[in-house]
């Protein structure tokens, strides 16, 4: 696929390209642009406003004037749980952020969505590069070695469950390979994925030792290791969620929409 | 315009890993030495693969937060930034890698500090021994030769009575050096980045350690934060950043 998009000049200025391409973009839109989670808008007499997309219209903000202030903002979520992924959709709110230039509006949003503003912008001038999955994973070393002997259904289905507007707001721009689209919603916003980021590669990983799994009688044992976590987890009237990046864990909600995707049809299946 | 990249490993579990970088990168912004000055991570965001497009500068330095020289300064970094050698040329930027940091000549210096602000306004009587815990692996057979380094610049200077080192997954294993060594006051200093599971849970466990201060049989044992946390290493990572503005050498 990336060889359908002009390379970009080598000798541009990316991150200032960007960084005018996006305050302009801003500047046009008196009411505000949304990217991800975020709206910002020109603030008067000069310079820009964020805020959370819920929060678009809100009084009694803590108001910020420094852009790295949006550091702590993108840290944890609204129940105090560490954000391994910022273009997750669960940014919290109460927060405004004012800066009095482009520079401040790109360095808040770099912590917000970091690099989101550069793909955004090589990605509308047709220029963002791409990197397959296949490709990324021949990079791979150590633990994550084995992601290369992911099935192409494997992948399909980690891409459901790990990237879908659901659970991240980007943009999933990438293939399989070349020849091998993914067969996915890519998402709704403007935030480009160019390239499987180190989440989706730990995930790719537990969906691979998925795959590596035997049945038995019906069903594999890290299936039948869900399954009674999620019931006794249930029957203690409360299911606590594992933390996001945690694969290794039953109860982590992207595990768990791989098994709605897997192993929910095999039991409905089997019923 | 020049830039400073500091590399940390970062966590999908949790802020401890980052945190270090993130504050290193605050105090050195605000020297004005370099015009941007930019975190990326191995595992967190923005990754290391997309961090040299959102910097503006030509000249760019990398910095390494990792202590010793192995599979990630050596083989994941060089990678995934694109570099090929000390000094690589990517379109109109030249990238300076600079080394890992606990071999630079500054390190013993930090740790020094790091002990000052451990024992400063404590009264102590008899021998005095400092221990330096490294990790040590089976990965990467430099990280413990970085603690002996360390051990060996800081004996030199003849502050204490007694300088060891003790690791986690090798030998000589630290329960047995801070049993075995034979001084009255034991510090114990973690050349370790950042705060995380092992400096918090592990070590503490393993060694019965019940504060920053626990006294045990006849000795009293004084547990320091990792050395990657203390401020003064942003004034080691701008050091070597600084140090690879020699190298001339393009590859
Ligand atoms: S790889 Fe998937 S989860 Fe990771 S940033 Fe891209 S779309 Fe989101």
């Amino acid at each position: 696929m990336s060889e359908a998009r002009s390379r970009r000049p080598e000798f541009e200025n990316v991150a200032a390209g960007s960084r005018e391409a996006f305050a302009a973009w801003v500047d046009g839109a008196p009411d505000g642009r949304v990217f991800g989670q975020v709206i910002t808008r020109p603030a008067k007499p000069f310079g820009y406003s964020l805020r959370h997309t819920d929060d678009a219209r809100a009084a009694g903000l803590r108001v910020s004037e420094d852009p790295r202030a949006a550091r702590e903002i993108a840290k944890l979520t609204e129940g105090g749980d560490y954000r391994p992924l910022k273009s997750s959709p669960n940014l919290r709110r109460g927060w405004e952020i004012r800066v009095a230039d482009a520079r401040g509006l790109v360095t808040a949003m770099n912590y917000l969505y970091p690099a989101g503003v550069v793909h955004w912008y090589l990605n509308r001038e047709g220029r963002l590069d791409l990197t397959s999955f296949r490709e990324n994973a021949a990079r791979q070393s150590g633990i994550y070695k084995r992601v290369q002997r992911l099935s192409d259904e494997g992948v399909q289905g980690a891409v459901l469950a790990c990237c879908e507007d659901a659970v991240c707001l980007k943009k999933t721009l990438w293939d399989i390979d070349e020849d091998t689209p993914l067969e996915v919603d890519r998402g709704e916003g403007e935030i480009p994925c160019p390239e499987p980021c180190s989440i989706f590669v730990s995930f790719a990983r537990r969906v691979r030792l998925f795959e590596r799994e035997k049945d038995v009688d019906g069903l594999s044992p890290s299936e039948r290791e869900d399954l009674s976590a999620l019931i006794e987890a249930a029957a203690t009237g409360e299911v606590g969620f594992a933390r996001e990046a945690e694969f290794e864990q039953p109860l982590n909600e992207r595990r768990m929409r791989y098994r709605r995707l897997t192993l929910v049809p095999k039991l409905r299946r089997n019923g | 315009m020049r830039a400073l990249v500091i590399v940390g490993h970062g966590s999908h579990l949790n802020e401890d890993s980052s945190l270090p970088v993130y504050e290193h990168a605050g105090r050195i912004r605000e020297t004005g030495e370099f015009d941007e000055v930019v975190e990326c991570f191995w595992k967190e965001e923005p990754s290391m693969r997309h961090v040299l497009d959102t910097v503006e500068s030509e000249e760019v330095y990398v910095v390494p937060a990792f202590i010793s020289e192995g599979y990630f300064t050596q083989q994941v970094i060089p990678r995934e930034l694109g570099l090929r050698g000390p000094v690589s040329r990517k379109g109109m930027k030249t990238v300076r890698y600079a080394g890992p940091l606990g071999n630079f000549e500054g390190m013993p210096d930090v740790i020094l500090e790091r002990t000052d602000d451990l024992m400063r306004a404590r009264e102590v009587s008899g021998r005095t021994a400092l221990v330096l815990l490294g990790h040590g692996t089976d990965l990467n057979k430099n990280s413990g030769g970085v603690v002996y380094l360390n051990a060996g610049r800081i004996r030199e200077r003849g502050i204490y009575d007694l300088v060891e080192v003790g690791f986690l997954d090798q030998t000589p294993e630290i329960g047995r050096v801070v049993d075995g060594v034979e001084a009255e006051n034991v510090i114990l200093i973690p050349l370790f980045i950042a705060e995380g599971w092992h400096t918090r849970e592990t070590i503490p466990e393993d060694l019965g350690l019940t504060g920053g201060v626990t006294v045990r049989d006849e000795k009293t044992i004084y547990y320091g934060a990792p050395v990657g946390t203390h401020p003064s290493m942003a004034n080691l990572i701008a050091a070597r950043a600084r140090e690879t503005m020699m190298e001339q050498h393009l590859v």
